[in-house]
């Protein structure tokens, strides 16, 4: 169990939103940097077994094809290199491709762990709120998936062995499971009228349905509310005072090195790794503990 | 006190010219225990459906039905829903959400019960059922018996008064069929619930019941005690299909005279036999070792489905001959369907050899292995259905096996006459009941004209009637020559069909042999009949076995 996933879905929903939206919005090179060694920090950290090799690849591919993209399409900037079938390629544009990787990397990172974090019962019960409906039929339709595709298999097995529609050719399998498919649909509708005949036996339709969820809004999440909150409001304000803004075209501006921008890095920072925080402090507690026992 | 009474009900569905329900009255106590039993169709289902407002079939009615004394149609609607629960046949399509915690939740949910109580009723009946294990699980996950235990539960979660199961364990394996029927009792005894309970499987709940009621076409035939019930059926054709599903100590005795009081179960059944009959000299049955080419054989055949997972087969040694009945017994989850769908060709063994008539199951190329040699009837029949009507799915194979049209029809007409499904031909494939789906299955396997024919759980859900149907089918199958592998969890009826059983275990086949040696070397894994009268006939192990072995060894007389 890691640490967030035991916290309220509000509060995660904040804090994935907060921390994803300033890495898209701010353009500057340390904000990004924070951004993107947070994310890439809590993603090692909750990955499953065995996925980093694969992960790796993956991400530094990505990050490259960005990278050199931008170069090769963009003749922006006044600093030439070296020149591309005539073309001038730019150190500003190289700057700004790498930034935009690196922004369009951290993104998916974010994404990434907020997806492993957030499930879709979590999901579910932030929206579920403002539209009970519509969560119930979620919640169905997440139950239904999986019982068609186990149906579907079912039933193309059973044509298999009587050798109907498995013989090599591509049109008699299209066809094959054309008619499979149909068949389905009738099997399902079958199928809800056993389960709209299980709701109504258990009383749905009756006048003020409740809402009941496992989570609980406690102390902690209020905690982490309130300092997420407070980080997202002191970088907020930094951002609007100016403090971060940053220019790649025409020329390379220069980070603003005063204390107040200093402290919008440091809120950012500290937003960014604020999971990875958490969850290092708890793998601490545990190995201490399991020394002292 | 009464709770539910039943006053001259007479129900019938629009268009049919028999009522489903006839004239039906019944009264029922407070925290009575009540078994319904009788044919498929003698109108169980309905009359069930007819008790629960909600759920009622549209239709012509007349007569009444009290609840606590109120007209079922002035309940209060809350009132009806909470108090009167239901649980269906299906475990999988009556789970409407797609987490445990979710479902048990649902039914409070909808009485608007505040979210604080919800929390600890629900974590009180996951606590009661041990469901805390898998309270956080998806609903998917969970196995069979897991899903009609939270059916259960979800419906517990809204206390009751009364709890309706029409047929609760058809589609569970033996040992979870088991556990469901120990805590539906278990409720009746410690909370003093009323249950009505529809059962094919009578062995395990029969002696528990209160009552039972025994219906014929829509009317009630018997309503007594278990024992009572026993000893009124004594003398009538034991043969009917009614009789043929109750418990193997009930039949024993209905085939015998010696008087006395019924037996119900094992136990009972053992020291009835014990005390009227004398041991006749056990002889023990030959076993002819089938000669010629296995029509199917599995040569140390190793089989998991993915590179990193265990294996599910692991060298299997398997050997049917052309016209024998080969049943595969064992526990759950054992790998008993895995050897089929490798016998099938459906999977493929990555060690060992499977020969079909001689040849390896590689060179039947294309659609070879399935035109007049082996067919696969899955454990869920519906599967098998693609069209509108059981005649349409049908005209298919002799379509696809390239018959002109006019022998189509001819073909299926006669396969229709030989398994009794001809009135059915023009109804909807899911419209039919459990057998009905089976037999109409099967009828599209046979029109393929195997020699082969690979059975998984064919009597999953079939009432006594229809299993004792499929038994003369496959006899007579047997017969013209056909090899018929069968997996299976029903050890009745393998001892009565098969001639030779073996176990599945670890991965592996043990000890094939003929019923009557392989389940006298079984302690456990046994039929009832056997486990009542081994002390006195150790081969005998169908209940008419045990009957006539007694003939033979005659009645102490006293």
């Amino acid at each position: 169990m890691k640490v967030l996933q035991a916290a309220h879905p509000a509060v995660l929903l904040v804090y994935f939103l907060a921390v994803t939206l300033v890495a898209m919005f701010v353009w500057n090179p340390a904000i990004q940097l924070l951004a993107l060694a947070g994310g890439a920090g809590y993603a090692f950290l909750i990955r499953k077994r065995g996925e980093l090799k694969g992960d790796l690849a993956f991400y530094l591919l990505l990050f490259l094809l960005i990278a050199v993209t931008n170069p090769l399409f963009s003749h922006n900037g006044v600093t030439p290199l070296f020149f591309l079938n005539g073309n001038p390629v730019t150190k500003e544009a190289i700057v700004y491709g790498v930034a935009i990787a690196g922004m369009m990397l951290s993104v998916l990172l974010w994404c990434r762990c907020y997806s492993r974090i957030m499930t879709s019962d979590k999901f579910l019960f932030l929206f579920g709120k403002a539209i009970p409906r519509l969560s119930l039929v979620l919640s169905m339709a997440l139950r239904f998936i999986p019982l068609f595709r186990r149906q579907m298999k079912r039933v193309g097995r059973a044509q298999k062995t009587m050798g109907l529609y498995a013989s090599g050719g591509y049109v008699d399998r299209v066809r094959g499971g054309l008619r499979v498919f149909s068949a389905l649909i009738t099997w399902s509708l079958e199928n809800a009228m056993d389960t709209a005949a299980s709701m109504k036996a258990r009383g749905y339709g009756l006048k003020g349905r409740s809402h009941f969820a496992l989570f609980r809004f406690d102390r902690r999440d209020a905690l982490l509310l309130l300092v997420s909150g407070l980080l997202l409001l002191l970088t907020l304000c930094g951002v609007g005072a100016g403090l971060t803004d940053f220019s790649f075209y025409p020329t390379i501006g220069e980070l603003r090195r005063s204390p107040a921008a200093y402290l919008t890095y440091g809120t950012y920072g500290a937003l960014s790794f604020l999971p990875f925080i958490l969850e290092i402090e708890e793998n601490l507690k545990w190995t201490y503990y399991r020394s002292k026992a | 006190m009464d709770i539910l009474q039943i006053e001259g009900l007479s129900f019938s569905y629009p268009g049919a010219a028999q009522r489903a329900v006839d004239n039906f009255s019944l009264t029922v106590d407070s925290g009575e225990f009540l078994v319904l039993c009788g044919e498929s169709g003698c109108g169980k289902t309905t009359l069930l459906r007819l008790l629960k407002r909600e759920l009622a079939p549209a239709g012509e009615r007349s007569g009444r039905i009290l609840y606590d004394g109120v007209p079922q149609e002035e309940l209060e609607a809350r009132v009806s829903a909470h108090e009167i629960g239901y649980v269906q046949q299906n475990p999988d399509s009556q789970i409407v959400t797609d987490k445990v915690w979710h479902e048990l939740a649902f039914g409070l949910e909808n009485l608007g019960v505040p979210t604080a109580s919800i929390r600890r009723r629900v974590g009180e009946m996951a606590s009661y059922f041990g469901i805390q294990d898998w309270f956080r699980r998806d609903t998917d996950e969970l196995s069979g018996g897991q899903k009609q235990l939270l059916n259960l539960a979800s419906v517990m979660v809204m206390q009751p008064r009364v709890l309706i199961l029409d047929e609760p364990t058809s589609q569970l394996d033996p040992i979870a069929a088991a556990d469901f029927i120990a805590t539906l009792h278990k409720l009746n005894r410690e909370l003093g619930l009323t249950i009505l309970l529809v059962e094919h499987r009578l062995e395990e709940v029969f002696p528990l019941a209160d009552r039972v009621v025994l219906m014929e076409r829509g009317r009630l035939l018997l309503c007594d005690t278990p024992r009572a019930v026993g000893e009124r059926l004594r003398g009538r054709d034991i043969e009917h299909p009614m009789l043929a599903g109750l418990p193997s100590a009930v039949r024993i005795y209905q085939a015998l005279t010696a008087k006395g009081e019924c037996p119900l179960t094992v136990k009972e059944g053992r020291q009835f036999l014990s005390a009227h009959y004398r041991p006749a000299k056990p002889e023990p049955p030959a076993a002819p070792l089938p000669a010629g080419t296995p029509a199917v054989e599995l040569r140390e055949v190793w089989f998991r489905y993915e590179r990193d997972l265990p294996d599910v087969l692991r060298g299997v040694n398997l050997r049917v001959y052309p016209g024998e009945i080969f049943c595969l017994l064992g526990g759950n989850g054992t790998g008993k369907t895995t050897t089929l769908n490798v016998a099938a060709g459906l999977d493929r063994a990555y060690r060992g050899k499977v020969l079909i008539e001689g040849r390896p199951i590689r060179e039947y190329k294309g659609n070879t292995l399935y035109r007049h040699l082996l067919a696969a009837l899955p454990q869920n029949p519906q599967s098998v259905f693609l069209k509108n009507s059981v005649e349409e799915d049908l005209e298919e194979i002799p379509g696809a096996m390239g018959l002109p049209p006019h022998e189509r029809k001819t073909r299926v007409a006669d396969m229709a006459e030989r398994l009794c499904i001809a009135p059915l031909l023009n109804q909807h494939p899911y419209d039919l009941s459990g057998g009905e789906q089976q037999k109409c299955a099967l009828a599209k396997m046979l029109l393929l004209q195997p020699r082969i024919l690979l059975l998984d759980e064919p009597t999953k859900g079939l009432d006594a009637g229809f299993k004792r149907q499929l038994g003369g089918l496959l006899e007579e199958l047997k017969r013209d020559g056909a090899a018929i592998l069968m997996v299976t969890h029903d050890v009745e009826f393998a001892a009565e069909t098969a001639d030779r059983c073996a176990l599945f275990f670890d991965g592996e086949v043990l000890s094939a042999a003929p019923p009557p040696l392989f389940f006298a070397d079984n302690t456990f894994y046994t039929t009832a009949a056997s486990r009542m009268a081994r002390h006195l006939y150790p081969y005998a192990v169908t209940c008419a076995g045990v009957a006539e072995e007694c003939r033979k060894g005659g009645m102490i007389d006293d």
